[in-house]
């Protein structure tokens, strides 16, 4: 199919900022049993912290774990076993963080289940629970076309690709549909270009590689016309 | 003077445009930092920095500093130390004397503001005072308080839950508090005159004057002597590569006006390194940024052998610089350096021995590690992202009610 370049969507995609700060909410856990009971008790918003708004706060680029769980697991439980499991489950299978909240109980308690001894962290190495407040604004980033759009995916900040690809899966409430390609699909169609973006298993990218994934795709489907700079 | 646009090219112009519509959307505010020192430690470098920025952003920014007599200092140098965990008793006449001199210090501040910021413990009391002045008050703890000696929390926990939020710098400094808390890294400032390139001749000049030979690979450790960090252990440290490597160690470090043990653990440590001629130490004034600046960058590798630490700007500061750095692991130390990758962590002496043997034989890893260093300073702990830290807090505090806040 030939693709017009410079057709002008018929609702232009404004690039929000997203800014987050972090909130320790004081409690901790200093073994896997403690770390359970709070899972349990505390508020969802410290769930959702720790598997997906904590990779806004410090880079995890170097890191193999995709949430803090599964990296407390391994670094300071000492316990690679339990690391894995917690690397393993997809946290987009769920609907909600009541579904993905049970699920990370079940983990923890079906563990708990078969081991003999609590692994414990060593002293300054427990869990620190934290939640987040964010603020979200418009940026002067708005695209009219998909060479416009490319554009604006290499020059918005870290935030925007978070809050855009990360924060829309639970927004917008469909699975694997994030903020672009829905505006792609919307307004251009092309299904390939969308069922790709849609298939890139985020959970494992750092912020800085999905923007480079992503801007690989663009380039892949539509050519080299997107990397023009306008 | 330094403008927000000068910063451009360090961080891009995105970020600068991203503060400056932040602010538009925040609009003019009046905030009024309080510490107790204008000069040395973190605190007042930080503060020197961050003020003029968001005055150029359109706040209305005061930075008041309360005054104290030698008891005073005293007095909450203990209690610095307590958060620290050391084991303080704080007699009731000495808790009577810090709420004194905050009460005379209160009736100087005359103005009126929208938001104020205490840092640390010292001003804390003054809210008691002052608490019409300004609509919101917000506490700021730059020390790692992950384990406070229990009765002076309880003293400091009363004053400090009249606060409407606390930041802090790591989540494990954070405290059982009935208000929200924050958490904000501390920052370097790229285009200070601690941190801003210098050439090789301004470089060399300073070692120059400060009498300091490129003969061997030099070890660098720059802070406050302070117990906390633990310049006799760097001492011990060296002798222990010495064995093995040669090398030399300069020690360089200031005083605080706040900071009354100083010359105590000084004079430990010229006994600690009495009779090595390759041990250096220097006493430098607070305002020689350039001085360490240029140490810095003529060092092989940093040391922050610190026992305890709020969060360690000294390693930032290195990490910015390219250096390979050797840090205790605690505090804010463990966030900024991971080990074989941006610095090493080291629990001792004999693991920091270790780690500087390591490096001056592998000259290749330590130039990746400071390359790598430097990236994540960029990325994480520059005073753009602080300033914009600020701005977000202020937007929050003024919509308490909100967890996400769309502008």
């Amino acid at each position: 199919m030939k693709i017009n370049l410079d057709q002008p969507a018929e609702h232009p995609f404004w690039f929000r900022e997203y800014f987050l700060m972090p909130m320790p909410i004081g409690k901790k856990a200093v073994n896997l049993r403690e770390l359970l009971q709070a899972l349990r008790e505390l508020d969802e918003s410290v769930l959702y912290y720790h598997i997906f708004q904590s990779r806004m706060a410090i880079s995890q680029s170097a890191e193999e774990y995709p949430n803090e769980f599964a990296r407390w697991a391994a670094k300071d439980l000492q316990d690679a076993k339990l690391a894995e499991k917690l690397s393993s489950f997809d946290p987009f299978d769920y609907e909600n963080l009541t579904q993905l909240r049970q699920s990370v109980v079940d983990i923890l308690e079906e563990y708990l289940w078969d081991i003999q001894y609590i692994p414990w962290a060593r002293y300054g190495f427990e869990f620190h629970f934290c939640e987040a407040s964010t603020v979200v604004m418009n940026s002067h980033i708005c695209a009219h076309t998909l060479p416009e759009f490319c554009e604006g995916l290499r020059n918005v900040g870290l935030g925007a690709l978070f809050y855009h690809f990360f924060e829309a899966r639970w927004r917008l409430g469909v699975r694997n549909v994030d903020d672009f390609s829905y505006w792609i699909e919307a307004n251009f169609g092309l299904p390939e270009l969308v069922a790709a973006i849609r298939g890139i298993d985020i959970y494992f990218y750092s912020l800085s590689e999905i923007r480079d994934t992503l801007l690989g795709l663009m380039h892949q489907y539509l050519g080299e016309l997107c990397d023009r700079t306008q | 003077m330094i403008g927000l646009n000068d910063y451009a090219p360090i961080v891009g112009q995105e970020v600068i445009d991203q503060l400056q519509r932040l602010a538009a959307r925040l609009g003019p505010r009046r905030f009024v930092h309080i510490n107790s020192t204008r000069t040395g430690g973190g605190v007042a470098e930080i503060l020197e920095r961050a003020v003029p920025l968001l005055q150029q952003l359109g706040m209305d920014v005061k930075w008041e500093v309360i005054q104290g007599d030698q008891e005073f200092f005293e007095i909450t140098k203990a209690m610095h130390n307590a958060l620290q965990g050391y084991k303080v008793r704080l007699s009731p006449g000495m808790l009577d004397h810090y709420r004194e001199i905050n009460r005379e210090n209160a009736r100087k501040f005359t103005w009126e503001s929208d938001f104020v910021l205490v840092h640390d413990p010292q001003p804390a009391y003054l809210i008691n005072f002052l608490r019409p002045q300004a609509k919101h008050w917000i506490w700021r703890c730059h020390i790692d308080a992950s384990r406070p000696e229990r009765r002076v929390w309880k003293f400091l926990q009363e004053i400090v839950s009249q606060y409407e939020a606390s930041v802090f710098s790591m989540s494990q400094f954070a405290q059982n508090l009935p208000h929200p808390q924050y958490l904000i890294r501390p920052s370097i400032d790229p285009l200070s005159e601690k941190n801003r390139d210098l050439s090789t001749a301004e470089v060399q000049e300073v070692l120059d004057r400060l009498g300091i030979e490129r003969d061997k690979p030099i070890i660098l450790q720059v802070s406050r002597f302070d117990s906390f960090k633990d310049p006799v252990g760097v001492i011990q440290a060296f002798r222990m590569v010495r064995r093995h490597t040669p090398c030399k160690l300069v020690l360089a470090g200031g005083e605080a006006i706040d900071d009354p043990e100083g010359p105590r653990i000084f004079a430990e440590v010229m006994e600690a390194a009495q009779g090595e001629p390759d041990i250096q130490i220097l006493l430098l004034p607070p305002d020689a940024h350039h001085d360490v600046n240029a140490l810095q960058r003529a060092s092989d590798i940093i040391v922050q052998k610190s026992t305890r630490e709020g969060f360690g700007l000294t390693v930032t500061e290195a990490m910015w610089k390219g250096k390979p750095v050797i840090g205790g692991a605690v505090g804010g130390i463990v966030l900024q350096l991971r080990d074989y990758n941006t610095g090493f962590l080291v629990h001792s002496p004999e693991g920091c021995a270790f780690r500087i043997r390591y490096l001056l034989h592998r000259p290749e890893m330590a130039r990746r590690m400071g390359k790598m260093a430097r990236e994540f300073v960029l990325h994480h702990f520059l005073i753009t992202r602080k300033i914009r830290d600020y701005l977000t807090l202020m937007i929050l505090r003024e919509n308490p009610t909100e967890r996400v806040m769309e502008l």
